[in-house]
């Protein structure tokens, strides 16, 4: 074996896509979509020429992105590759600089070769349907594929973040610290904590503020503090609310697996997980309402709002835990071999 | 692949499940706790069918868990909490609260999944499958990641347990010292068939003989030295 990470790589993308399912009919029909857009390029056409407008803030925010992508993933990668099975295998030194570098930056290489693919079948389109522009989708695909390689070669001079193995989920989780031997109370409610819990655990204080920082930057120049203020409590009620409902859902999934072998009942534990997630739904609706009075949209509006995302929200969180605890009814279904 | 199996575990009676890797026990397991469906055949818990009144016959199981399976970001006793809410208890029984403090378990009542060692969400497991007094425990390499005091605890305790309360135990395991001091009936199981079926008289005259049971199980297998 030549190169070994290459291969393994190799396999387990194979192996993957077999467990998936994936044929290579899906692969081509999504192509021959692809080519459809092309061919009735309504939208197509004013995109490309936007993108041709802003090509260097296209082509720097690609570099950007790609440069931080790559760092964090040779980070990870080298990481990994030290605790690795593979990490005793004799490889010549070559071998491992070039393997090592083709699994780095590969998300930048596929990018570039899904922006090659579709730039290709566009001007193939164009040929065919004799329309002149050729010009325009090949400027475009030089500047985003210059951008990423510019981005693949600045990731190499981005300080190296340290891998740091991260902490239990639980440390995030506000808990009361019992100062005496508490009583044991049979009940399902723990179970209705669960899933807000599991909402704190992804919520990590690193999480939190990386996901802040792109809504300060969409903030035109001129927002007062107030009203970013604001703008930052509605995007935080909405993640909130997606992580509660996430939650819910990842965890209801857990707790099948869990409690299969348990006497209970749909009702009851569908009753645990709905009844907390509903209330944290409820009144993070009534503080989006809030702050929709702050930011001077009308009562009326603000109420409409609020109660789309309450009733959408819950409606689909028991649509979940229906489809997860009663209509995958049985035991848990697990491959075998 | 599961064939032509047929065992039935009488009341206070500890049965020891021994087989290779991938012969077929945790599927066995897996559908005895309903974890999986059999294609065929009937599975029935102190009289009640597991096909045809799971609640009933789930009533009278205990199941230890894998403990990858345990919820992470519950405390210990919101799992005991729940478990014993599942079974229809008002109360944790003082017994299970002893074997906790003798496994030194109880300073982790309050504390999350997520932060126990693998050997000590072992022991929730096992606490957690004897909630509720059930009729059958079911057991899949349970003292995996125990330390040996603790292990010995366990065995001891459930070995007083089956023999004074009359449930029976089935354990999946690769421990032969279980067999030899522990085990009323083994049994063998390769490539998902019953090989062979050690009665309780055929290990207590290999107990008292001082007999060999690694050459005994390679014998029964086929293997090297049988």
């Amino acid at each position: 074996m030549t190169a070994p990470r290459l291969a393994t790589a190799k396999l387990i993308r194979l192996n993957r896509r077999k467990r998936a399912r994936i044929k290579n009919s899906a692969v081509l029909l999504s192509l021959a979509i692809l080519i459809a857009l092309f061919w009735a390029e309504a939208t197509v056409a004013p995109s490309l020429k936007w993108l041709r407008l802003h090509g260097p803030l296209c082509a720097g925010f690609a570099a950007v992105a790609s440069a931080v992508l790559i760092a964090r993933r040779r980070a990870l990668k080298r990481a990994e590759f030290a605790r690795s099975w593979l990490a005793a295998v004799p490889v010549s030194a070559s071998t491992a600089r070039w393997e090592s570098l083709l699994i780095e930056t590969y998300p930048a290489i596929a990018a570039v070769g899904l922006l090659t693919i579709a730039s290709i079948s566009y001007v193939l389109v164009l040929a065919i349907t004799k329309r002149a522009d050729f010009l325009a989708p090949i400027v475009v695909w030089a500047t985003l594929s210059g951008g990423i390689a510019a981005g693949v070669i600045g990731s190499f001079l981005v300080p190296q973040p340290k891998p740091v193995d991260l902490p239990p989920g639980s440390r995030y989780v506000p808990h009361q610290k019992l100062t005496r031997a508490a009583k044991f109370r049979p009940a399902f409610s723990a179970l209705g904590s669960w899933p807000i819990r599991q909402a704190f655990a992804w919520a990590q204080p690193k999480i939190v503020s990386r996901a802040a920082i792109p809504i300060l930057i969409i903030m035109p120049m001129g927002t007062t503090a107030d009203s970013a203020m604001v703008v930052i409590a509605i995007f935080g009620i909405i993640g909130l609310l997606f992580l509660v409902w996430s939650g819910v859902i990842a965890v209801s999934r857990l707790a099948r697996r869990w409690l299969a072998p348990l006497p209970v009942r749909s009702g009851e534990v569908i009753r645990a997980f709905l009844l907390p997630a509903c209330a944290v739904i409820v009144a993070a609706s009534v503080i989006e309402a809030l702050l929709l009075l702050v930011v001077n949209v009308s009562y009326r509006a603000s109420a409409e709002v609020a109660g789309c995302t309450a009733v959408l929200g819950c409606l689909t969180l028991s649509g979940g835990l229906i489809w997860n605890w009663v209509l995958k009814t049985g035991p848990e279904s697990r491959r075998l071999p | 692949m599961l064939e032509h199996i047929s065992i039935t575990l009488a009341a206070g009676e500890w049965f020891v499940l021994l087989g290779p890797n991938g012969c077929g026990k945790s599927t066995l397991l897996d559908c005895v706790v309903s974890r999986l469906i059999p294609s065929g055949g009937e599975i029935l818990i102190a009289g009640h069918s597991l096909r045809q009144a799971p609640f009933e016959a789930k009533r009278q199981l205990g199941y230890g868990c894998a403990p990858d399976v345990l919820p992470a970001l519950l405390t210990a006793r919101q799992c005991l909490e729940v478990h014993a809410a599942a079974k229809g208890q008002s109360v944790i029984g003082d017994d299970l609260l002893i074997l906790a403090d003798e496994l030194r378990f109880t300073p982790y009542f309050d504390a999350f999944v997520d932060t126990l060692s693998l050997g000590t969400r072992q022991k929730l497991a096992v606490l957690l499958a004897l909630v509720g007094e059930p009729k059958l425990i079911v057991l899949d390499e349970a003292f995996n990641g125990l330390d040996p005091a603790s292990a010995l605890i366990l065995k001891r305790h459930l070995r007083t347990r089956v023999e004074r309360r009359g449930g029976a135990l089935l354990l999946a395991t690769h421990s032969l010292d279980i067999v030899e001091h522990y085990a009323d009936r083994a049994a063998v199981l390769i490539d998902g068939k019953l090989k062979h079926v050690w009665p309780k008289d055929e290990l207590q005259r290999l107990r008292t003989a001082h007999g060999d049971f690694e050459a005994a199980l390679a014998e029964a297998i086929g293997g090297p030295g049988g």
